[in-house]
């Protein structure tokens, strides 16, 4: 991808195209079906709660998005949710710091845990899975060391408005959705780092050849990866108003699931921020919409694997025809 | 190459529509049952208006006591805390029998199907949003947390839905709530604490196999076996083991310390009874009937046990029985009955005496 003349480049402008067009195709059908049978499913109120919902899972899947597109993937990021939120807890409660600061100091110390992720596999070149898989362990015992295992209200107003308050009518998660896909829009296929980052995860070898510094475009993925679970930690705390060291199992799973939905190739250098956020959207029409068709859990998440399967393939198809 | 991408593309979304028509396969029944429903109970919502003292008593007080939100339909929302334990299973198995009951009968309009929780604070906040744009009138809910699940008992109050908390309150719960069904944790810890004091009276080292840090049956059966054996002078606290709820790591918390004590490992107690029943099959298996070993729940499996002699006793929470509580519960506010602001289902200590009540 590197060596790009003009006519690969084409190419793969044409199959990020498809990646992202081919998901919207998936959420127009999923829209218009569950609508039909449920109307109240596309109401302004529903649509803003969904949107509110995924806000979390999309800031980390943005991160995530990241760590794939480099060859990697980051599982540390559901701890990192709960030591952010044991963190506020101290900060807040505890210290009784500002609100604000708090929550700067927090997502600085969930980024720089995202750079250790990033430091050990870019220069050890170590494997990103058992390098994250290992410090998802680390990060979940601070979180419990931090709290003494034990849940902290946070119920102040000032902190829960951080999830709860609204901007001309719109909830401020959405807001803050709305901030960082533009930005990570921007990073990735604006700037010269996001074009690093395609190169690094596109032929790592033309990336070296090209001069492109292998290790800090890891090591910014992952402390990027972390700050914005950092952030969504920040959200999350404040939706449930506590401080706890046992949340965040799992949401690895969901954040993985947008991006490979948006087309982020785990073969690496294919990605997109719109098709993140797709993905993202997808999912949470997934769990907002099976409820309202009473559709029991079990065979949520068939259908969640399912449509996984069903982006990958199509990923697979269209890469295909790249090469 | 453009119509093979696209042809592609046809299929990925007829492949999803499918999957959403087949997935709803399971659940399609009720869900096509409940638009006739619905429309019957409008039909029957109507008439009842304009001839409320002709009518019988009840149907009136449903459309008076139950349509919380007056859009003609009495619809309650089910969030689960999970679907998967064991315990919580048999809870959602019995609330959907009831609520099913309930929705044939003709007391309610509809019900949300049993919603997944996932053990996550979180996903219940979210449940409460789908809840509330269901526009339900009821939402029973189990929470997952005592802190973090409370904004979703605050959301939905302020929605002024009728909030049925079941099985462990949170923070907001006693002003806000309809009601609360469930028991009180600590009591459980001291039933077992008492057990193994009464079963061993001379003492000796106990260890205490915890669940998942944080939760809070976690930190309130914790706190009543501190109030026990935690108190007596006689006992010594091995360790509190973190098990996460989890059976195996249960059985090689009992190696571990049995390694280390021998002999003056007396006891092992656990916070639910999956994790003691199998505590105890691993004491029995290395010749050490004589460790007692308790846990919380009443799972069919440890009742099976102390039937068969190999579980000395386990400590039975009426999940199913809170959980109807609370369901009629809504059936008294439908009616216009006076609803108390907290039911107690107690727990209790089963042995091979009263072992026969409960094993279904």
């Amino acid at each position: 991808m590197a060596n790009s003349n003009h006519k690969s480049k084409n190419q793969d402008a044409l199959r990020m195209f498809m990646g992202k067009y081919g998901i919207g195709v998936i959420l127009f059908f999923m829209l218009i079906i569950i609508s039909i049978m449920k109307p109240r499913f596309i109401y302004p109120s529903n649509v803003l709660n969904i949107l509110t919902q995924i806000s979390v899972n999309c800031l980390i899947a943005y991160g995530m998005c990241l760590a794939i597109t480099t060859g990697g993937i980051d599982l540390s990021v559901g701890s990192q949710l709960a030591l952010v939120s044991c963190l506020l807890g101290q900060f807040i409660v505890n210290m009784n710091m500002n609100v604000f600061l708090a929550c700067i100091l927090a997502a600085l110390a969930a980024a720089f845990l995202g750079f250790v992720n990033g430091f050990l596999i870019a220069k050890f070149d170590m494997f990103p899975f058992v390098v994250t898989l290992a410090t998802q362990l680390v990060i979940r015992s601070m979180a419990q060391i931090i709290s003494d295992g034990k849940g902290l209200s946070m119920a102040m107003p000032e902190f829960k408005a951080i999830y709860s308050g609204t901007l001309f009518g719109i909830p401020l998660p959405i807001i803050y959705m709305i901030i960082i896909s533009i930005v990570m829009y921007i990073v990735l296929h604006w700037t010269k780092f996001g074009r690093y980052v395609f190169a690094v995860g596109g032929n790592v070898h033309a990336a070296i050849a090209s001069g492109v510094s292998v290790f800090w475009t890891k090591t910014m993925c992952y402390t990027i990866s972390g700050l914005l679970a950092g952030l969504a930690g920040i959200i999350f705390s404040s939706k449930t108003g506590s401080a706890q060291s046992n949340i965040g199992v799992g949401y690895e799973t969901d954040a993985v699931a947008a991006c490979v939905l948006g087309g982020t190739s785990f073969a690496g250098g294919i990605a997109t921020a719109p098709g993140v956020l797709l993905g993202a959207i997808i999912i949470g029409c997934i769990y907002n919409g099976m409820n309202f068709l009473n559709i029991g859990s079990y065979y949520q998440y068939m259908t969640k694997g399912i449509i996984i399967i069903f982006a990958v393939l199509l990923d697979m198809v269209i890469n295909k025809k790249g090469n | 190459m453009m119509k093979k991408v696209i042809a592609t593309l046809m299929t990925a979304a007829m492949a999803m529509s499918l999957v959403a028509c087949g997935g709803g396969g399971s659940a399609e029944a009720p869900a096509q049952d409940a638009a006739p429903a619905q429309e019957a109970a409008a039909d029957d919502a109507a008439p009842a208006d304009d001839a409320a003292p002709a009518d019988d008593a009840a149907a009136d007080a449903s459309a008076a006591g139950g349509d919380l939100n007056g859009d003609g339909k009495i619809i309650v929302g089910y969030i689960s805390k999970n679907t998967v334990d064991v315990f919580h299973a048999q809870i959602n198995g019995a609330a959907e029998e009831k609520l099913n009951a309930l929705k044939d009968e003709g007391v309610i309009d509809d019900w949300t199907g049993i919603l997944d929780g996932n053990t996550d604070a979180a996903k219940q906040c979210d449940l409460a949003q789908d809840c509330i744009n269901y526009n339900c009138d009821y939402v029973i809910i189990l929470p997952a947390e005592s802190t973090a699940s409370d904004p979703a008992v605050t959301s939905l109050s302020e929605a002024g839905i009728g909030v049925i908390v079941v099985n462990s309150k949170t923070d907001s719960t006693d002003s806000l709530a309809l009601t609360y069904c469930g028991s009180d944790d600590v009591f459980a810890g001291e039933l077992m604490g008492q057990y193994v004091q009464e079963q061993v009276p001379d003492g000796g080292v106990y260890v205490h196999c915890q669940g998942i840090i944080g939760n809070s049956a976690q930190q309130q059966r914790g706190e009543g076996i501190m109030n026990t054996v935690g108190a007596d002078s006689n006992w010594t606290l091995a360790a509190d083991v973190p098990c996460d709820w989890d059976p195996s790591k249960a059985v090689n918390a009992v190696d571990d310390y049995l390694a280390q004590y021998g002999d003056d490992l007396k006891a092992v107690i656990c916070d639910n009874d999956d994790m003691s029943s199998a505590a105890q099959t691993e004491c029995n298996a290395k010749g050490r009937e004589d460790i007692v070993c308790i846990g919380v729940d009443g799972n069919q499996g440890p009742l099976q046990m102390v039937k068969d002699g190999a579980l000395g006793a386990t400590v039975l929470q009426d999940g199913a029985g809170q959980v109807l509580a609370g369901i009629d519960a809504v059936v008294k506010s439908v009616n216009g009955e006076t609803v108390e602001k907290e039911y107690s289902i107690p727990f209790v200590l089963v042995t091979a005496d009263n072992v026969d009540e409960y094993l279904k």
